[in-house]
């Protein structure tokens, strides 16, 4: 064996660290960490951070996903089984397979934090030594006393009727909102320190003395009137609000037979499934084309599956006794061009009209305003927000829900609530010029949603409002998945019984739904940018990511790999 | 302990023993096996090792370039399309002087596909700066192996430890699997010269311009120069340890032969066999088996061959345009003599094809029988059949 001496090595090595050498220099286009509005949220009219909620939720973080949820409506398991859900139509998830399924995880979670006792945050605001009282304890009302409780703001409900809850009580029928999860809700209301009187119609008078005794009143009593038909023999068809009141309040009996259902809204629906659960055979005639019905098109598929008959472009033109019941005579439609409001318009269509014999007859066309203060008069001292009308004067009244909101659903009327709270609060705090402003400051992105985190400057009132579009989206981290549905009793049970017709989502198909969402323009620590970027330069910190501008070259690789368009480039200034 | 393990996992397991700290990989037949279960071992815990999972082969050797640079004892394995991917690194990782340590599985580059058995790949990497070690059996794999690193780290350079596709790297045979604590005693801990140290923040390998590169390849140059005598050293410790000799030549009967065959690979145990029968026949032959490649062993060979009658060598590769490549560097090893044997260069077995001991019979029959080697490389079994489609 020859004798061998360690060889040499020889090759460059730095004297130093190469922090020295700032490469950020080279950079023209610097990544910018910017948490977006996600369309959904937009599209909220309780102004929800959604995409937040399912980032929470797709962790199995469910206590933080609901009180994501509450802090923007405080009655996630109503709204989780009667909302309307635009936020779903909004969703950009859509456009790869299908979207989020919003509504029912909102139930899911809703129901999670019931069966835990949650109670809602209060968030400890100080007592500012004002008093509102509410007229109303509808959702709006509810709403509207939640967060002015939340603002330190004490607050006394009167309602007309025995129990709260408005068109949550005594509209919604039990199959569809079950009257133990509505209660629970608003108990958790009222114990943020809400004062509640039932029994107390609001009048004028009452007003007059309120003047007095509260910093303002904030009128919320919905509709109460029915809409009427106006044709012969009206005093002969039965007002279907009244009806799914009574049915609230025990009553189980329902005409035998044939039962007409005028109208083709979600009124109509509800009056003709209660119907049908209490043993009639109901028709809903409708003056217009089937999908002109303003009606939910699940609930719509329900009622039909259930048994419920649809007769469109039928016109009822009077009605008239009948032996055993009424006779209803119908004028045949045609659809005409769109009227003023953009809806096709129905006219007659030239044939006879025909009589039917029905057991009975109910109109299901819905509410209007059963008196003239409970909107606002046009005074030029009235500022008129989104969802709710604020007069101004040395007494303050806001009003709120169905007569000064633009869609009269559940969600507008729980929005509606909560912007008349953060302006009454605005207006106490720093007086009236400043309430248009600090509303304008605290909408959702462009739509127009408030939102309580966001008047309370937190990490939401950080968010661009510029709304996260699909092509943001980076869709290679997203494999086609398919959507959960809730599973739901079998239409033939369902008929026959008002239990719920609607189940929740299983834990774990709630928590994979929840994964499908993108998380439109919201951080969940996923950190791509991260351990993408070649340089080292992202770092995380408590609200998000810093760039470390001193060694980023600008090569935006953290903002191709950001899946859910947080990160954005921006071009540097000269 | 003696146990019955393929030749694949006679590196992998030589790897875990060797207490490889960082190991990458991308799954190719037929190396896929030995970073299947170095893969294993760090999901099991049995192997204290971090697994880099990348997406291809070139990353693979840019993840052990890092890991060696901070220090630590770094392995990869690859084959064929993977080894030529590795391509630009391999150079790197050389000149980096990086004890890296890579099982590499001889297979064809297509195309047409081909998996199996052939030394192209490996020897198209021959000037990259690697030591390069042919092994003949999985016992040879798997101390060839521990020796690889031992060598890597004496002389600062990365080991290419090689075995045939299939005929070695999927054959199971009985192994002798030593004991850790004798390979511990064998392979102590690296002690690098230099490493990454966040500590001591420094950037190694910036640009060099023309006044210090070709000092820089020089060096690299005395490297290899002192290899040899290091890889003697590591297989003398190895043989105290473990009683096994690894020569990087191993000559058979070459002093009295008229004709010595030259071999690599598994070739090496079948001509074992031949030349026994010939012997027994009263022919006087002799074997010559190369281990070591890179560097080349030209004064071993000059000792073994110098004073041979004639040589064949046998080469299961060809360089386009020239032959055999171990035939083409043995004759220029061999040509600094005044009397120098003539160099029979074969070409047998390219992509899998067998080699029977019939084929090294003729070869050693064809080279006693010549009148002098043909002035190129002779392609031996042929089918004349395709070669005449061919033509056509």
């Amino acid at each position: 064996m020859s004798a061998w001496s360690r060889p040499p090595l020889l090759f460059p090595v730095s004297h130093t660290t190469t922090e020295a050498n700032r490469t950020g220099a080279w950079r023209f286009a610097r990544p910018v960490f910017r948490p977006k509005t996600a369309p959904c949220a937009a599209a909220c009219p309780a102004g929800i951070d959604i995409a937040r909620v399912e980032m929470f939720a797709a962790r199995g973080r469910l206590h933080e996903a609901w009180q994501t949820i509450a802090r923007e409506n405080p009655l996630p398991a109503v709204c989780g089984r009667v909302c309307f859900h635009p936020c779903e139509a909004a969703c950009n998830r859509a456009q790869l397979d299908a979207p989020i399924a919003i509504n029912a995880l909102e139930r899911y979670l809703g129901d999670a934090a019931l069966a835990a006792g949650t109670p809602l945050a209060s968030f400890d605001a100080p007592d500012l030594g004002r008093k509102v009282a509410i007229a109303g304890a509808g959702p709006a009302g509810l709403a509207a006393a939640c967060f002015l409780a939340r603002l330190g703001v004490s607050v006394e409900i009167f309602e007309a009727a025995a129990e709260p809850g408005g068109v949550l009580r005594w509209g919604i029928p039990a199959y569809r909102l079950p009257k133990a999860v509505l209660a629970r809700e608003i108990e958790r209301i009222l114990a943020l320190g809400v004062g509640l009187h039932c029994n107390r119609a609001v009048d004028q008078a009452f007003l007059a003395e309120a003047a007095g005794r509260f910093d303002a009143v904030i009128i919320g009593v919905g509709f109460s009137a029915p809409v009427r038909l106006h044709i012969p023999g009206e005093d002969r068809v039965a007002d279907g609000l009244d009806f799914l009141r009574r049915v609230q309040t025990g009553q189980t009996e329902a005409p035998r037979g044939e039962v007409a259902v005028i109208g083709g809204g979600n009124t109509a629906i509800d009056v003709a499934r209660t119907l049908l659960r209490l043993g009639a055979r109901p028709v809903i005639v409708y003056r217009r084309r089937r999908r002109d019905m303003p009606a939910f098109i699940h609930e719509i598929a329900a009622a039909e599956a259930e048994g419920v008959r649809i007769e469109t472009l039928l016109a009822p033109v009077g009605v008239a006794a009948d032996a055993g019941g009424v006779r209803l005579t119908l004028q045949p439609m045609r659809p005409d061009q769109p009227g003023g409001d953009g809806r096709v318009r129905a006219v007659p269509a030239g044939q006879a009209p025909t009589v039917r014999h029905f057991a009975a007859v109910f109109s299901g066309i819905g509410a209007e305003v059963g008196a003239f203060w409970h909107r606002p008069a046009d005074e030029a001292e009235t500022l008129r927000l989104s969802h709710c009308a604020l007069r101004l004067g040395q007494h303050p009244i806001a009003y709120v829900g169905d007569p000064v909101t633009p869609a009269n659903s559940v969600a507008d009327a729980i929005g509606s609530g909560k912007q008349a709270a953060l302006a009454l609060h605005t207006l106490f705090t720093e007086g009236p010029r400043a309430v248009a402003r600090a509303l304008q400051d605290c909408r959702v992105g462009p739509g127009p949603a408030v939102s309580l985190e966001i008047y309370q400057g937190a990490e939401r009132a950080g968010r661009a409002s510029r709304t996260v579009a699909f092509a943001d989206i980076n869709t290679d981290y997203f494999p086609v998945a398919a959507r959960r549905h809730p599973s739901a009793l079998p239409p033939g049970r369902a008929a026959a019984t008002f239990d719920e017709t609607l189940e929740a989502l299983a834990p774990g198909e709630a928590l994979a739904e929840a994964g499908r969402c993108f998380n439109c323009g919201v951080c969940n620590d996923c950190d791509n940018c991260r351990i993408f970027c070649p340089d080292q330069t992202v770092q995380a910190v408590r609200d998000g990511r810093r760039i470390d501008l001193d060694y980023c070259k600008g090569c935006g690789v953290c903002t191709v790999e950001c899946p859910r368009a947080v990160l954005e480039m921006e071009e540097e200034s000269a | 302990m003696r146990q019955v393990l393929e030749g694949s996992h006679a590196i992998s397991e030589a790897a875990r023993l060797a207490r490889v700290q960082v190991v990458s990989g991308y799954p190719i037949t037929p190396q896929t096996h030995i970073i299947e279960a170095l893969s294993q071992h760090c999901a099991d815990g049995t192997l204290a090792a971090r697994f880099i999972p990348v997406e291809s082969e070139h990353s693979a050797m840019s993840a052990v370039i890092g890991a060696a640079a901070t220090g630590v004892r770094a392995f990869t394995a690859t084959s064929s399309h993977g080894l030529a991917l590795m391509h630009e690194m391999l150079h790197w990782a050389a000149a980096a002087r990086l004890p890296i340590v890579m099982g590499e599985v001889n297979r064809a580059l297509g195309p047409g596909w081909n998996i199996w058995m052939d030394q192209s790949d490996s020897l198209a990497q021959r000037d990259t700066g690697w030591i390069q070690l042919y092994c003949e059996d999985a016992q040879d794999a798997l101390d060839t192996t521990l020796i690889g690193f031992r060598l890597a780290e004496a002389v600062n350079l990365p080991v290419m430890v090689i075995i045939d596709a299939f005929y070695i790297s999927h054959t199971y045979e009985p192994v002798d699997v030593p004991e850790q604590a004798a390979v511990d005693r064998f392979l102590p801990p690296p002690n690098p010269r230099f490493r990454l140290d966040p500590a001591d923040p420094k950037s190694l390998y910036p640009m060099v311009g023309p006044p210090a590169f070709m000092e820089m390849r020089r060096s690299l140059q005395d490297a290899m120069e002192v290899a040899e005598a290091a890889l003697a050293q590591a297989a003398a410790a190895f043989k105290t340890e473990f009683g096994r000799s690894c020569p990087p030549i191993e000559a058979d009967g070459c002093e009295d032969a008229e004709i010595v065959l030259v071999t690599t690979g598994s070739i090496t145990s079948t001509a074992r066999l031949v030349v026994e029968d010939l012997r027994a026949r009263g022919e006087r032959v002799g074997l010559c088996k190369l281990k070591l490649f890179r560097p080349f062993p030209a004064e071993g060979i000059r000792r073994v061959l110098g004073r041979a009658p004639r040589v064949a060598v046998i080469d299961r590769n060809v360089s386009f345009g020239v032959g055999g490549i171990f035939a083409q560097e043995i004759r220029s090893a061999l040509c600094s003599l005044e009397r120098r044997p003539p160099v029979f260069s074969y070409i047998v077995g390219l992509g899998g094809r067998d080699v029977p001991p019939e084929t090294i019979a003729e070869i050693y029959r064809s080279t006693r029988e010549a009148a002098a080697p043909d002035p190129e490389s002779r392609w031996v079994g042929l089918n004349p059949e395709l070669m005449g489609a061919a033509a056509r």
